[in-house]
Order: structure tokens, then C-alpha cells, then sequence
């Protein structure tokens, strides 16, 4: 009797199991395997996975769209900008929702501007930059930016600010928290999909529901995803090898190029290759000896493998990018050829700093991200064409963390270290203007040190003209100066490299959050 | 055995002060800045400052650790500076997913290494005996982190029988909370489906997290039912005709074990140790993972609670080993 009981409960069993479906036969759920975000709170963060929240889970006034990108009004109808270029003022669209009902009015937009400049966190740099001295709402749909000077690039960053439901948080807020403790594990914006707080495990697993009502309708989508499962793979070959057994449909935009081409030879996967705008760089610390001297780092620059990397290595899925404003962006200095791998001309700068007392024979410290392989493959082939100029070099394996915290310092800064420049906004500001401008020190995107009165001038000039011809101008002025300085060994532009199961369908790459826009996309 | 309790936990109490203390300066005296983790990417200079004066880290360390240390006598081990939530929160979230692996791990090294270990010491030194070696040595041998690769490359990529990764399928939601312990709720609600689907995600992490402990408790099993099987009772019990099934695996087992209990206490430490670097690979929603993350992002406070409560529970465990062997040996309860 208990055998035949026990027989039952097998098969039954079986047939279960047998039953259960795999992700890719799914027509409503899409598992997304990208990094998550640490937390929810989108005024919190202000880097590549928070994305993936800013975009799906909130709106903001204006937002980017395409490649390359395009500033389109979203939940502003249109701006004007007073003649000084100090006033900016937003018209919000009419009858927008939070994804709870509750109205989105220009108190909410003035508060989130509060929030983000209370809380103080990363998102409030930009702004900062931008000295905003007051924000109002003269009406329901009326926002209005008052600015202490001109500031040219402040369109570009208003993406940055993302608008949350003010009467929702704050019941949530305790203390000066300004509601962290809450809407870190939970959301109140009007995006297109929603967070279920009751599945998430902050840095593991996010579920998404879809917002049927969000302003934007759905009509650009017939078949939209009702939900989305976002589950961090923390290793690339265990992500990738779960695209290739479909246990997610999407993978992450840094995708080394050793895994592209297995992941090409799979039937149901597609990899998606689009020109970003996300440079790499091997930073030198101006401030230190050798580093101080043009010479040794014009040496450093003619001794980095260009063609090398870029074509054995990344198996040319880059493009070279010689100065510090992506190709593709007005601005960069059309013309400038940067430096060349040339071991003979790399000899002869480090000749010249010797010979004016640098220290050219000290260790220098190379480090690298231990989390991401590519950095770790720039350093190593560094390191093997440095030795054959007598540089020793020691490759230190380290953690993001831990390089942001000791840049802050020059005495502290590495002598070297590898990472990329995202887009985070589009403007030249983000990359050379806050990577060059001496009154950013400190920062890790202006970790090199560099100064030069004369690019401090163009820099700060250009964030005042509102004319971006004549801005452009300056830029390219500026960058080729800093090229000429060999401030960094700037290598290329990123083409991201994502892979995504065939099934999934309407996927749109912009430069600014890398493609994580989910609601363009469909299930077959 | 009140008193022996008594004074046990009593002997706990430096050690998990010891260990709290070791865990503050370890991880304040490395150069990462949990004010810059705090500000985020892209934070001026000025925004670290404003944070690190706002949270308390300019002052100096035994200052920070007096107000940490009265904070936990509380009952409260901080908020999170990364996922900003309480720590206690997101480990109480995280813990059943250890557990489960653990003592699935914890299960498979008792259930397969002590009659394995009975088998070697039976057949010693002829072949059985030998490939027994060879394993158990690898066992110990082998890097969890490549054997979890090969273990995924074999039974999830290239047959196909497994899953990947994960402690559920994605398009699979999680059974009604009552443990924690997907396998336990999943039967309590009658979820054949999903009980059967955790139970298909636990087999490789188990067995990779598993396979050092089970040549451990394989090792020590066949030492100590060697030794026994050499007394002079068990010739005096063969004699009589005792079955030797009955002399082996009762009377035989039981004098044998003791040493292998107190490895398993031991073992059970290295367990929950292990799943760091086992959810790591294997993406598993633990606190192995969640510590790794916390180490990544200089998110000290959940560094040192992960820590704490490790240490806590090793302590607990080790304290029921020795409840164990008075259980296990009467001379030994006689003396508690």
C-alpha cells in the first residue's frame, strides 16, 4: 500500500516538473540579467545599473531617446530660457498620473529638485555644477528654474532629475532621511512599469509589473511586456551562459568580446552592437613625479599598443577615440590624430624627461578593476611594452570603491588606473569639461590632476555661451590642448555589446542608460 | 549540564566580542571610504566631506566603535548604506536561503561521508578503499569556485539536466512564506511544482559546497571505525555471532563517531564560510552573496553584522557538538 501510495506521489511529481516551463517560452514574463541597482531610491544613485530604475520606474521633464541621443519633451510639453540663459521655465503636460493616481503636479517636480539637492548624494552633482538658485512653481503646471550664472549645458542635464510623488513619500520620511529608508525598497513614480516591493531583494532579484496607464499610452506598442524580472548575475560567463540556456532574455552592455563571439555562434541569441559613448581611459596622475613632466607622459602615451588592444583584444568591437569628448559628439577636435604606438618615439620623450630629473626608473602602480577583465588586459599588455622600455610597472587588482575613495587626494590618487566615462548626460561637460576643469579635483572623473590655465578659461567660457557652435569651438580648443598635454591615454569609444534572446523584440539603444528602456519592447 | 550551558555561553560572549572588535578595525583601517561608497559616483569632494562629517566617520575609530557597539547591545546593527535598508532586515531576508543550502550541503556530507567512511575502513587499503582516497583527497584539494564552473558546465550547459543558477526560475514565484526554506514551504502549501523546481536549483550548490565537508566526514569516519574495529569487544562480539550489520553500524558507529561530531561542528563553520564564494558563482540569494557584495562597496555595517552572526551561529553549533557527545558517550555527560 505505502509502496504504491510512493509510486503515485513520484509521478505525480514528475509530471510537475515536466510542467514547468522554461523563461523563453514565456510570452509575458522577460527575465532581465543585467547588475541591479543597490537600491530603488533614484535620487540615491547615479550610475549605469540605476538606469534601469530612472528610466522604467520614473519620468523626468525632458529625456533622451535614440542614438545618437535626442532630448525629447516627456513629461514637460516645451521650456523657454530666458536671453541671459539664467531662467528656464518647464511647462508640464496636462492630466499625467503617479502609477497610484495620485496627480502629477509641478510640486512634485520642485520637490524631487528638494530632494535630490537634500539628500546630496551623486545625482546632485550636476546640478550643483550648475548653481541653481531657486526653484518655484508659479502654477499646477509651471516650473521655473532660476540659475546664480549661465549655465549652456543645463538642458542637457535635466534628465538627471527624476520627478517622484511627493504626497506619497512623505508620510515615509523619518528624520532627515528624506524617505531613503522607504522608497530604497519601494517606488512612487509614474514611469512605465511599476516595482512589486514584495519579491525584492535589494542587489538580487526586481520584479516590474506593467503601468497600463502611463501618459505615454502604449500604442508605440501593441504587445508590451506585463513583466519583468530583473535577477543580478554577478559573473560574465555565468550571465552569458544563461542567454545561450534561455534562462534570461537579456544580458548587460559590457559583454567582453570573447564571449560575442559564442554567444554569434548560438542560434537564439542576437548580439546587439551599437556606437556608445562611453570612453576608455588610463588615467596618470599629473600630480606625481614621473607624471608632472609632459615628457614622460607623452612617453606613456606613445607606449600604450592602440592597434593592438583594439584590434587583437577587442577584436576590433571599438574605435579608436584619441581625445577626451566621444567621436560622435559635437565638440571633439576634428583633426586631431592623438598619439600613435611607436616604442622609438615613446623612448625618445622618456630620454627628455630623464634628462630633465624625472624619476623615470621609480615602480609605478598600474591598478585595474578586479570585477571587470577588460581593465585587467589593458594593464597587462601595458605592462609588457613599458618593461621593454625598462618601466617597471606593478598591475594592482582593485575594487571601484576603493579607487573613487583614494582619488579624492593627489598625494593619494594611484599613479595609474583603467576605467571607462559613461554618458550620463550629453554634453561635452561630461567628459572633458568635468574632467579637465581644475575646480572638479577631487572628483574621480577628474582624477588626473591636470592644470592648465588655459583650458581652465576655455572650459568655464564655454559653460556660459549659450551659442553651441561657439561652444564646440571651445571645446575642441580645450581637448586638443589637453591632448597635447598627454593628460591621460584616452584609447577608444565603446561599442556596447549586449546580447539578447531572438525572441525579444523593440529594442532601442541610446547612449544615456545603454538600452534598458523596457517599454519599447515585445515577446514573440 | 545547566552549568556546563551556563558557563559555555558565558565563554562565548569574549569571543564575539574579540571577534567583533578584530572585524571593526579590519575593515576600517583598509583605505575604502564609506562616505564616498554613501555619496555615490559622480559626488564632489564636498558631498563626500558633508557625509562623512554627517554619519560620524571623522571621528576617531574607538568613538565610531563605542556607538556601533552600543547600538548592537540594542538589537540594532544600522541601516545599510547600500541598499538602505536595516541590516537585520536584509539578512533575516537572506538567511533561509543559507540555511537551506547549508544544510542541504550539511546533509549530503553526513548522509553519503559516514557510511562511505564505514565502507573505506571495512575494505581498507584494497580498492574501494583507494578510490575512496583519491576522492575524499580531491575533495579537499579542489577550489569550490572550479568545481562550481565544472559542475555548471557539465550537468546545466552541456546535458542540459540542471539549472544554471538561482534559487528558483525566474518565472517562478517563490512559495508562501512560512520558514523560508523554499523546499519546507513548498510541501507545507502543496506546491509539487515549485518544491520540485528549488529542489532542481539546490542540487549543484549543494554538492559543490558539500564535497569538502564529505571527504572531511568520509576522512574521519574511517579513521575512527578503523581504531574501533581493532577493541576488543567487537572480536569478543564477532565471536558470540553477533549479525555483523548490527555490530557495524550500531555498535561499531557509535564508538567511531565522536571525532567525526566534532568535525561536523567544525565543518558547519566552514559550510556557511564556503557559501560566500558558492552563491557567489551560483547567484544565490544568501548572505555569502550579500557579504561579497558588502565587501565590494566598503558597506561596513553589513560586513560586520554578516560576521557577528556567523560568528554567533558557529558558536551555537559548537555548543550543541558538545551536547552531542554527552548524548553520543555517557562518560563524557557524566563530566558536564
Amino acid at each position: 500500500m505505502r509502496r504504491r501510495a510512493l509510486t503515485y506521489l513520484g509521478l505525480a511529481l514528475l509530471v510537475v516538473a515536466t510542467a514547468v516551463t522554461p523563461a523563453s517560452t514565456q510570452q509575458s514574463i522577460m527575465v532581465w540579467g543585467d547588475n541591479l541597482p543597490s537600491n530603488l531610491d533614484p535620487h540615491a544613485l547615479y550610475d549605469v545599473p540605476s538606469s534601469f530604475v530612472q528610466l522604467n520606474v520614473y519620468d523626468n521633464l525632458y529625456r533622451y531617446e535614440g542614438n545618437p541621443p535626442q532630448l525629447k519633451p516627456w513629461l514637460a510639453e516645451s521650456y523657454t530660457a530666458s536671453k541671459d540663459g539664467k531662467t528656464w521655465e518647464f511647462k508640464l503636460r496636462k492630466g499625467v498620473t503617479f502609477a497610484n493616481g495620485d496627480p502629477l503636479v509641478a510640486e512634485d517636480v520642485v520637490y524631487s529638485f528638494k530632494r535630490v539637492m537634500g539628500m546630496n548624494k551623486a545625482a546632485a552633482g550636476p546640478f550643483k555644477a550648475a548653481k541653481v538658485a531657486s526653484i518655484t512653481a508659479p502654477d499646477a503646471q509651471t516650473v521655473k528654474f532660476a540659475l546664480e550664472v549661465p549655465y549652456a549645458p543645463f538642458m542637457s542635464i535635466i534628465p538627471v532629475l527624476t520627478v517622484v510623488n511627493k504626497k506619497q513619500i512623505d508620510p515615509q520620511v523619518k528624520g532627515d532621511d528624506f524617505g531613503f529608508g522607504w522608497l530604497s525598497s519601494n517606488s512612487a513614480g509614474s514611469g512605465a512599469y511599476v516595482v512589486d516591493p514584495s519579491t525584492y531583494i535589494p542587489q538580487k532579484q526586481l520584479d516590474l509589473k506593467r503601468n497600463a496607464k502611463h501618459f505615454a499610452g502604449w500604442s508605440h506598442n501593441t504587445k508590451p511586456i506585463e513583466t519583468v524580472k530583473a535577477r543580478e548575475i554577478a559573473e560574465t560567463a555565468t550571465r552569458v551562459n544563461a542567454l545561450i540556456k534561455g534562462e534570461v532574455d537579456i544580458g548587460d552592455s559590457y559583454l567582453p568580446t570573447d564571449q560575442v563571439e559564442r554567444l554569434q555562434k548560438e542560434k537564439g541569441v542576437v548580439v546587439q552592437r551599437n556606437e556608445s559613448m562611453r570612453i576608455f581611459v588610463i588615467r596618470m596622475n599629473n600630480s606625481k613625479p614621473p607624471f608632472d613632466n609632459v615628457n614622460f607622459r607623452r612617453c606613456m602615451s606613445h607606449a600604450f599598443n592602440y592597434e593592438g588592444f583594439i584590434d587583437v583584444i577587442l577584436k576590433k568591437f571599438a574605435e579608436r577615440n584619441p581625445a577626451p569628448i566621444p567621436k560622435n559628439l559635437w565638440g571633439y577636435p576634428q583633426g586631431v590624430k592623438g598619439y600613435d604606438f611607436d616604442l622609438k618615439k615613446a623612448q625618445a620623450e622618456c630620454d627628455k624627461a630623464k634628462a630633465a630629473g624625472a624619476p623615470v626608473g621609480r615602480e609605478i602602480k598600474l591598478h585595474f578593476q578586479a570585477q571587470l577583465d577588460q581593465t585587467k588586459q589593458a594593464g597587462q599588455l601595458f605592462q609588457s611594452d613599458l618593461k621593454k622600455l625598462g618601466l617597471n610597472v606593478a598591475l594592482i587588482t582593485d575594487t571601484w570603491p576603493n579607487m573613487t575613495t583614494a582619488t579624492a587626494k593627489p598625494e593619494t590618487s594611484p599613479d595609474m588606473w583603467i576605467h571607462w566615462v559613461s554618458a550620463y548626460f550629453i554634453d561635452p561637460e561630461n567628459w572633458i569639461g568635468t574632467m579637465y576643469d581644475s575646480q572638479f579635483h577631487g572628483t574621480w572623473k577628474a582624477s588626473a590632476y591636470y592644470k592648465n590655465a588655459k583650458v581652465d578659461e576655455l572650459l568655464r567660457a564655454a559653460r556660459a555661451v549659450p551659442d553651441q557652435k561657439e561652444r564646440a569651438r571651445m571645446y575642441a580648443d580645450a581637448a586638443k590642448q589637453v591632448v597635447e598635454d598627454a593628460a591621460d591615454i584616452w584609447v577608444y569609444n565603446t561599442v556596447e555589446l549586449r546580447g539578447v534572446r531572438s525572441r525579444v523584440k523593440g529594442f532601442k539603444f541610446s547612449p544615456v542608460g545603454s538600452g534598458n528602456e523596457l517599454r519599447w519592447m515585445s515577446l514573440e | 549540564m545547566l552549568r556546563f550551558l551556563v558557563r559555555r555561553v558565558l565563554l562565548v560572549l569574549p569571543v564575539l566580542f574579540g571577534l567583533l572588535v578584530l572585524t571593526f578595525v579590519l575593515v576600517r583601517v583598509v583605505p575604502n571610504d564609506p562616505s564616498a561608497s554613501l555619496a555615490g559616483q559622480n559626488a564632489t569632494p564636498q558631498q563626500i566631506a558633508e557625509i562623512r562629517a554627517k554619519y560620524g566617520f571623522d571621528r576617531p575609530l574607538i568613538v565610531q566603535f563605542g556607538v556601533y557597539l552600543k547600538q548592537v547591545v540594542q538589537g540594532d546593527f544600522g541601516t545599510s548604506i547600500q541598499s538602505g535598508r536595516p541590516v537585520a532586515r536584509d539578512i533575516r531576508q537572506r538567511l533561509p536561503a543559507t540555511l537551506e543550502l547549508t544544510f542541504a550541503a550539511l546533509g549530503l556530507g553526513i548522509g553519503l561521508g559516514v557510511p562511505l567512511g564505514v565502507l573505506a575502513a571495512v575494505r581498507h587499503n584494497r580498492m574501494l578503499d583507494h578510490v575512496l582516497r583519491f576522492f575524499t583527497v580531491g575533495g579537499i584539494a579542489i577550489a569550490s569556485f572550479w568545481f562550481a564552473i565544472m559542475l555548471q558546465l557539465l550537468f546545466a550547459m552541456q546535458l542540459d539536466l540542471l539549472p544554471l543558477r538561482g534559487r528558483l526560475s525566474a518565472i517562478m514565484d517563490a512559495p508562501k512564506h512560512l520558514t523560508g526554506l523554499y523546499l519546507v514551504d513548498s510541501l507545507l502549501t502543496l506546491r509539487f511544482d515549485i518544491f520540485w523546481d528549488s529542489l532542481r536549483h539546490l542540487i549543484l550548490p549543494a554538492v559543490t559546497l558539500s564535497f569538502g565537508s564529505l571527504a572531511t566526514i568520509t576522512r574521519f569516519t574511517r579513521s575512527g571505525v578503523l581504531d574501533t574495529l581493532q577493541k576488543e569487544y567487537v572480536l569478543y562480539e564477532t565471536a558470540v555471532g553477533y549479525p555483523r550489520w548490527l555490530m557495524l553500524w550500531v555498535y561499531v558507529l557509535r564508538n567511531s563517531v565522536v571525532a567525526t561530531v566534532t568535525q561536523v561542528g567544525l565543518l558547519f563553520g566552514a559550510l556557511l564560510a564556503g557559501a560566500v564564494v558558492v552563491e557567489a558563482v551560483y547567484d544565490w540569494p544568501g548572505i555569502g552573496s550579500y557579504a561579497v557584495f558588502a565587501i565590494f562597496t566598503s558597506d561596513y555595517k553589513a560586513i560586520l553584522a554578516v560576521t557577528l552572526f556567523v560568528g554567533v551561529v558557529y558558536a551555537i553549533v559548537n555548543i550543541l557538538v558538545d551536547v552531542l557527545h554527552g548524548v553520543i558517550d555517557p562518560r563524557v555527560a557524566e563530566q558536564m
